[in-house]
């Protein structure tokens, strides 16, 4: 095989510095879709033939990556190499590329806690994969002079330097903005402009009340004035006004807002600007912006009548199902799982006590709180939350549950009968955490379904095998009979459970017609 | 961790991982860890199962889905808590008796006001790219006119005009004067605002009178759901014979239904098509996001989704924190379309996008030829994206330019016109 300069320095990397992380694809060809299904891009999906590369983290910072083989000098960029290559008459052969070259490369982060790490999420090419890798594993050294902003690659500080400071847009409102195109269309939209052409309007008191659409969020200077609910005057958003009727004349009191500009715009702003920042500028602000949009949106929502219709049965279903750890029991009127909707479906609950992060998960910590910052300064990740225990556990826990379950139907199961709040073993189940429960899964499996998961945990994978009648516990008519669920044990089993081979039965042969929810 | 496993196979639509605990990376094979692969492929039992009536399989995956998503987790966990509520929602609907469908059916309604939404088109350049390289193929298209008249269609409440009405006002010879209608039914999805289609307009009109363009707006009030197609007609549009015409459709086409669930019926995407064709535009500005889920089966949809919707979640935690008010609204509105696509079926089920080269096929079916987009509106699109985080790029197919996230098309923007007659190469019936 011709020497092939790229590949060889990857290869020299990789063998030299002996810290190669080459996948067990490495250098080779992906192999074809093992069921022989005609194969998908799907979107979002690399090319399947491309060849996967896992570079080393050495090699990925390393600022002379393409090495000459023959006096070994190193150049950071490939054309350099190779202008410096002719230098050395080579013998025509050996001056050419191999022709290996059509391959496409797409390349992978050593890094294993990484999203790219994957093959799946590969980056397309080798200076992005190097910049990724620098950029979010990669201590960042450079520093803007004028923000004190850090970066971990030159060039990403050299294009801010670029806009830093230099193009501010400033709204009549206060608003500012870097980017010209957001600043004309918030500028066109806002209610400064309205209230400029209109020329009629008193000089306005600083009470926040009367700008429902101005707010964004609150302001984060003064808590001494945040936004206050204010229904009535949510409630003035009726249909617009007759056309003749210059926009100030409407309802909403179109005047310049004696607070400064809203928090979570700049904040927005500031966001944008800081690409590489995790953290938060104004974690205080924030944290109280958020609690009273919180707030807000109780107040818009609660005006609105499309919103208003939204009971607490669905507010339950899901209040009950991911009820957080602190839940006090009365699941019908607290939803943590979804906090901000929920609050805003259900204006009649009672604000956010706390803005303490809920999650879906009861076992996960709350720990959420920690931002990527310590992460960003050392390879290693601040894991986010996770749950306490594995998916495996977590599949094994569920079929020992199953094993001991009353009788109830899925939904109560999942909380929906919010009538039967105290009798339901369902919403039991939901208020604590997880691994706390061993009253069962509550999820209504009358049948004997533990044992049959550990049944098939031990034996074969097949994985969509004779598909075995279960209970009805939809209703829907069906025959009903005790049996294994070898779905769940195949998910236990699932080493190389891959679609590929689960693809057959995923695909549309078995399974179209057959969707539950086929209403029409 | 995915380490271990022989085969790392592309075409297996398995996601990016999670950082790992030690417990988790102690246990082998991909179901042992954490990662997006895991996740996704509980999603896909779940749905199989349902799909199955296995319904004990089902609650279980749900409830060990339940402890793994989280919406304010990592960009993992928050899809997969969108797509497991989903899922919920659908497995609720086939028990009638057990809950009052109606409730599961309305999601939380997020409405938001003009400015905010004004920064939310803006968060990530998911709209902006659309918005820049239609208004750009717009502004040459229109050259030489005087009279301009743009019927939008579009999710975004004109969002997109402010930034065409300040480049028209600038322009050398003068600003065109513009005319905008929008149809009175708009899709019943995010984003939505707290104020009438006529409010915007007069703000539009008020931002355009203070750039000095003369300007009109009309919401066409026949245009409503049903009567679309049939009210495309120049007199109910009050179409001006001395007028270029524009037609824009951004995240629009895919709310037309398709022919794959009315048999029998010629598609209606196709017939909006045909009497946008019968109008005469002199251009037709076209964008949406690239992703095929025509597909009936349920879970090949899932799988589809998970490995497209990743690209928002994933750019929005490149910039935001967990907590961001922002970007938890901005994961709710796309786990709205995320409910739609998977809760529901037949004429519930919306959300019909199509990959981008289906429909430029379909477009040139129709009689369409494309128009290339020039090299200023390349370079304006491109500094565009300069001034956003660094994943984002751009690219060119076949005269399509296409929104990239780390190399992974997320929207794509076109634009066209008719087939000259004598060119028209179609076979008539």
């Amino acid at each position: 095989m011709p020497v092939d300069p790229d590949n060889s320095s990857a290869m020299n990397d990789s063998t030299g510095s002996g810290e190669a992380s080459v996948s067990s694809s490495g250098n080779q060809t992906v192999p074809q879709n093992e069921s022989g299904k005609k194969k998908r891009n799907l979107p979002g999906m690399p090319d399947p033939n491309a060849e996967v590369i896992a570079l080393s983290p050495k090699t990925l910072l390393a600022t002379n990556r393409f090495v000459c083989e023959i006096c070994s000098k190193g150049f950071q960029r490939d054309q350099n190499l190779q202008l410096h290559r002719r230098g050395h008459n080579l013998p025509w052969k050996l001056r050419q590329r191999s022709s290996n070259e059509v391959k496409k490369r797409v390349y992978v982060c050593p890094e294993i806690t990484c999203v790219h790490h994957d093959p799946s999420r590969a980056l397309g090419d080798l200076t992005g994969i190097k910049k990724h890798f620098c950029r979010k594993h990669g201590e960042k050294k450079w520093r803007c002079d004028k923000c004190s902003k850090k970066y971990a690659v030159q060039s990403d500080l050299k294009a801010h330097s670029k806009i830093c400071g230099t193009r501010e847009y400033k709204c009549d409102c206060g608003t500012l903005f870097s980017r010209r195109d957001s600043f004309i269309t918030h500028r066109a939209f806002c209610d400064a402009l309205a209230q400029e052409s209109a020329k009629a309007l008193p000089e306005k008191p600083p009470n926040a009340n009367e700008e429902p659409n101005k707010r964004v969020v609150a302001s984060s200077s003064p808590p001494s004035t945040p936004p206050a609910r204010s229904p009535a005057t949510e409630s003035q958003l009726p249909p617009p006004p007759p056309p003749a009727l210059p926009p100030p004349a409407a309802p909403k009191p179109l005047m310049t807002p004696a607070i400064p500009p809203s928090t979570s715009v700049m904040s927005f702003v500031s966001s944008v600007q800081n690409p590489e920042l995790r953290e938060n500028p104004n974690p205080n602000s924030a944290g109280t912006a958020t609690k009273q949009v919180i707030e807000e949106t109780a107040a818009v929502a609660s005006s609105s009548s499309s919103c208003s219709n939204v009971s607490t049965t669905s507010s339950s279903v899901f209040g009950s199902l991911f009820a957080s750890s602190t839940a006090s029991g009365s699941l019908p009127s607290q939803a943590p799982g979804f906090p901000d909707m929920f609050r805003a479906m259900a204006p009649e609950l009672a604000p956010p006590s706390s803005t303490e992060p809920i999650s879906l998960c009861l076992a996960m910590s709350h720990g959420s709180s920690i931002f990527r910052q310590a992460g960003q300064e050392r390879r290693q990740y601040a894991p986010a939350p996770q749950p306490a225990m594995s998916a495996t556990a977590l599949l094994q826990k569920a079929a020992q549950m199953g094993a001991a379950a009353t009788s109830s139907s899925l939904l109560m199961g999942f909380g929906v009968m919010s009538s039967n709040a105290s009798s339901s073993n369902g919403q039991q189940e939901w208020s604590g955490r997880p691994i706390d429960t061993d009253a069962g899964l509550g999820l209504g499996l009358p049948c004997d379904a533990g044992s049959g998961l550990k049944e098939l945990m031990l034996g074969t994978p097949s994985v969509f095998g004779p598909k075995h009648p279960t209970l009805d516990l939809l209703g829907l008519g069906m025959a009903a009979s005790v049996g294994p669920t070898p779905g769940l044990s195949a998910l236990i089993m699932g080493s190389n459970l891959d679609m590929a081979t689960a693809g057959g039965s995923f695909g549309s042969g078995d399974f179209s017609g057959k969707d539950l929810g086929r209403n029409s | 961790m995915r380490g271990t496993s022989t085969t790392v196979p592309l075409q297996n639509p398995s996601l990016f991982n999670n950082p790992q605990s030690s417990l988790a990376g102690a246990l082998k094979g991909c179901i042992g860890s954490l990662d997006g692969a895991c996740l996704e492929k509980l999603l896909l039992h779940c749905a199989s199962a349902l799909e199955n009536n296995d319904v004990t399989l089902a609650q279980q995956v749900m409830w060990v889905l339940n402890n793994l998503a989280s919406s304010n987790g990592d960009p993992n966990q928050r899809l997969t808590s969108w797509f497991l509520r989903a899922l919920i929602s659908r497995a609720s609907r086939v028990c009638p008796n057990a809950t009052n469908n109606n409730n599961l059916h309305n999601l939380e309604r997020r409405l938001m006001s003009v400015t905010e939404l004004a920064g939310y088109v803006d968060l990530i350049p998911w709209h902006r790219f659309g918005f820049c390289a239609s208004n750009s193929a717009i502004y040459r298209a229109i050259e030489g006119h005087t009279k301009v008249h743009i019927l939008d269609f579009s999710i975004t409440h004109c969002m997109q005009w402010p930034t065409l009405i300040d480049a028209i006002a600038k322009r050398p010879e003068g600003p065109p004067s513009l005319r905008i209608s929008v149809p009175s039914w708009r899709p019943p999805v995010p984003p939505l605002l707290n104020v009438s289609s006529e409010e915007v307009g007069l703000r539009l009109a008020n931002f355009a009178k203070f750039r000095d363009v003369p300007f009109e707006f009309q919401v066409i009030e026949e245009l409503n759901n049903d009567m679309l197609l049939g009210q495309l007609s120049p007199s109910t549009l009050q179409l001006r014979d001395d007028e270029a015409l524009v037609v824009n459709c951004q995240n629009w086409l895919r709310y037309m239904p398709d022919d794959e669930q009315i048999k029998g019926v010629i598609s209606s995407r196709d017939i909006f098509l045909d009497r946008v064709k019968d109008l005469n535009p002199c251009i037709m500005t076209i964008v949406d996001e690239d992703c095929d889920l025509g597909n009936t089966s349920l879970t090949s949809r899932i799988a589809t989704c998970f490995n497209y919707l990743w690209i928002p979640f994933d750019a929005l935690e490149t910039f935001l924190p967990k907590e961001s008010r922002q970007r938890l609204d901005y994961e709710a509105d796309i786990g709205h379309k995320i409910e739609n696509i998977i809760g529901f079926e037949g004429n519930q089920r919306i959300e019909r996008l199509e990959c981008c080269n289906k429909f430029s096929q379909r477009m040139e079916n129709s009689g369409f030829m494309s128009v290339p987009f020039s090299e200023e509106t390349i370079k304006e699109v491109k500094s565009l994206l300069d001034e956003h985080a660094s994943g984002w790029g751009m690219k060119e197919e076949h005269d399509m330019l296409l929104l990239t996230w780390k190399g992974h098309n997320s929207v794509y923007a076109t634009s066209w016109v008719m087939v000259p007659p004598q060119m028209d190469m179609r076979i008539h019936e």
